[in-house]
Order: structure tokens, then sequence, then C-alpha cells
């Protein structure tokens, strides 16, 4: 038991930042939603940790259990309505800290009107994961990810205001 | 014009957010809150039942043969509903998040596909059994009740009933809503 413990804990603080961010990509961002949701995440992780069999690496089957978690909260989600704080930030935009957070707030609301499977195939992407390791994630053909992301991509680029 | 590169980089060079101190073990903690919840949920729907068995037999209903199918039938399609509730919930928590996404979603709508069909077939068959039980009781609320009382005892049904069915859909709504996102 204590062994699982330590060997939770070093699973948690080396996953923990990327988790979180995937979960933000659900949650438009919203801070609170999104620590609740990695919350949620690693509750599985500890639950299922036994079940893990090293097929996949130990990163890999935690941003499975992310991925199926985020769709899983739908349930309980409150939307978070992004538009106002994107307005307020581009009225009272002044210095480059203030743009990129224009930019990253445009991103995710982008990225919310996304169909749910393409969002988690372009939020693995964006955290740079193989496209192998985000098909085997997914449950799809290498190949059908690459079509898919090439798709999502033009998708996200004509969406955020440039 | 911006790449995909540019905004990929741009996602990446967000400040990663500080791991929590002791978080892992904040989620043990959670883990164990969770399993105790569980455990007075399952007491107190436990001592529900006892308390309505000792009711029954406490106001000797099964002397009388409305009062008893009428008593049977409310605290029947009450326990029915309760408990599809209840393993509904567990099967919710019991789906498989190790699979891959594909995988878990199909397992997902076959979920929300049987949340459906509870609310469309059991719910409406529960709600007329349960309205047929109290409908059953009402004559003998009327002879033991203040007549101001029974007033308030089928105005406040009727009610509740819109109430309940107010309820009922906006979940229906919800749920068609998640459905509709994940297919």
């Amino acid at each position: 038991m204590k062994l699982q413990v330590s060997k939770f804990e070093e699973i948690y603080n080396a996953n923990y930042s990327v988790v979180f961010r995937i979960c933000q990509g659900y949650t438009n961002g919203d801070e609170a939603l999104s620590k609740d949701l990695a919350q949620e995440v690693f509750i599985k992780v500890w639950e299922n940790l036994a079940s893990f069999r090293n097929e996949s690496s130990i990163s890999t089957w935690i941003y499975r259990i992310t991925v199926n978690c985020c769709l899983l909260e739908l349930r309980n989600k409150k939307s978070v309505a992004i538009e106002p704080h994107l307005s307020h930030l581009e009225h009272t935009e002044t210095n480059f800290t203030d743009h990129r957070e224009v930019q990253l707030k445009q991103m995710h609301q982008c990225i919310s009107k996304l169909k749910t499977e393409n969002k988690s195939i372009i939020l693995l992407e964006l955290e740079g994961l193989p496209q192998k390791e985000i098909a085997d994630i997914m449950g799809l053909s290498h190949e059908t990810i690459r079509v898919r992301i090439h798709r999502i991509k033009n998708e996200l680029i004509k969406c955020v205001k440039l | 014009m911006k790449t995909f590169d540019d905004l990929k980089s741009q996602w990446q060079e967000q400040a990663l957010p500080e791991t929590p101190k002791d978080g892992s073990k904040l989620v043990l903690k959670k883990i164990d809150f969770l399993q105790s919840k569980h455990r007075i949920t399952n007491r107190v729907l436990l001592t529900t039942v006892l308390v309505l068995i000792g009711f029954f037999f406490y106001i000797n209903a099964y002397k009388y043969m409305v009062v008893t199918v009428g008593l049977l039938l409310m605290i029947g399609t009450l326990l029915i509903r309760v408990s599809i509730e209840y393993f509904s919930i567990r099967n919710l928590k019991k789906l498989n998040v190790t699979k891959d996404a594909i995988a878990f979603k199909a397992d997902m709508i076959a979920y929300y596909k049987a949340r459906l069909k509870t609310h469309y077939i059991a719910t409406p068959i529960i709600i007329f059994f349960y309205a047929v039980g109290f409908y059953l009781l009402l004559p003998s609320f009327k002879q033991s009740l203040s007549k101001g009382f029974y007033t308030y005892v089928w105005v406040s049904a009727i009610v509740l009933l819109f109430i309940i069915g107010f309820f009922i859909g906006r979940e229906i709504k919800k749920e068609l809503g998640i459905l509709k996102k994940i297919t």
C-alpha cells in the first residue's frame, strides 16, 4: 500500500500540469473547474492504478483517462461564458502579456466550438504528443488521426482572430 | 497570417500551472471522503426502507385492503425509482475510463440511451402507479383528516406532480444535450 501511495505521488507530480492544461481546454480555461476536473482524473488514476498493465506509457494511459473524464464531466459542467472576459481584455489591452492572454482566450473559445472528439484530438496535439500516441488514446488509426488533425488545424486557424 | 505552429508554441508557452503541494494526499483524502459518503448513502437508504416498512405495520395498514394496496403502490414505486437512480449513478461511476476514447464514448452513449429509456418509459409508469396509490388513499384521508388538511393534501399532491414533471423535463433536456454533444 505504501509503495502504491508513493508511486501515485510520483505519477501525480509528473503529470498534474499537463492534465490540468488539457482540462482547461474543456472548461474554456476556467481555473477552478479545471482544478476540480484534474482532481477527478487523479481519483480515477488511483482507482485504476492496479489494473495498469504497461501496455502503453503511463502518461498515455493518464491522458486517456483525462480525455474520458472530461467527456464524463459534460454532465456536471457549468457553462463558462468566455465572451464577456474576452471583450473586457480586448478593451483594456495594454501590454504584451495582456495581448497573449487575449489570444489564449480566443484559442480556448475556438476550441470550445469544436466537437468533443476533435477537441480531445487538438488538445493532445497542442500538448505536443506524437500522432501515434494520440491515435492510441483515441482508439483511431494513425492515418485517421493525421487527416483529422489537418482538418482541425485549418478550422482552428480560421477561427482564431489574427 | 499565423500558422498552426505559432498557435501551438503560444499554447505551450503558457505558464504551466503549479502542481499543488501535497496534491496527491488531497486526492487520497477525497477518495476516503467519497467512500464514507457512499457508505452513509447506503445506510440512509436502508433506514428509509426499514422506517417505511415499520410505518406500514405501525398503522396496521395491512388490515385494510385498499389502504394496503395504496400504500404499497406509493412506497413500492418510490423505492423502485430510488433504486433505478442509485444503480444508474453506480453504472455511470463504473464506466471504464481507461478504455480508448472511442470505446468510452460508445459506453457513454449506451448509458445515456438507457437513461432516456428510464425517463420515457419507466418514469411515466412509476408516476402513474404512484398516483393510483395516492388516489386509493384519498377516501381514508378524507375520513381521518380535517376538510382543510384534506384539501391541502390533494392540492399539494397535484402541485408536487407538476414540480416533479418540471425537474424530469429539465433532466431529459440536459441528458439529450449531452447525447447530442457526444454523438
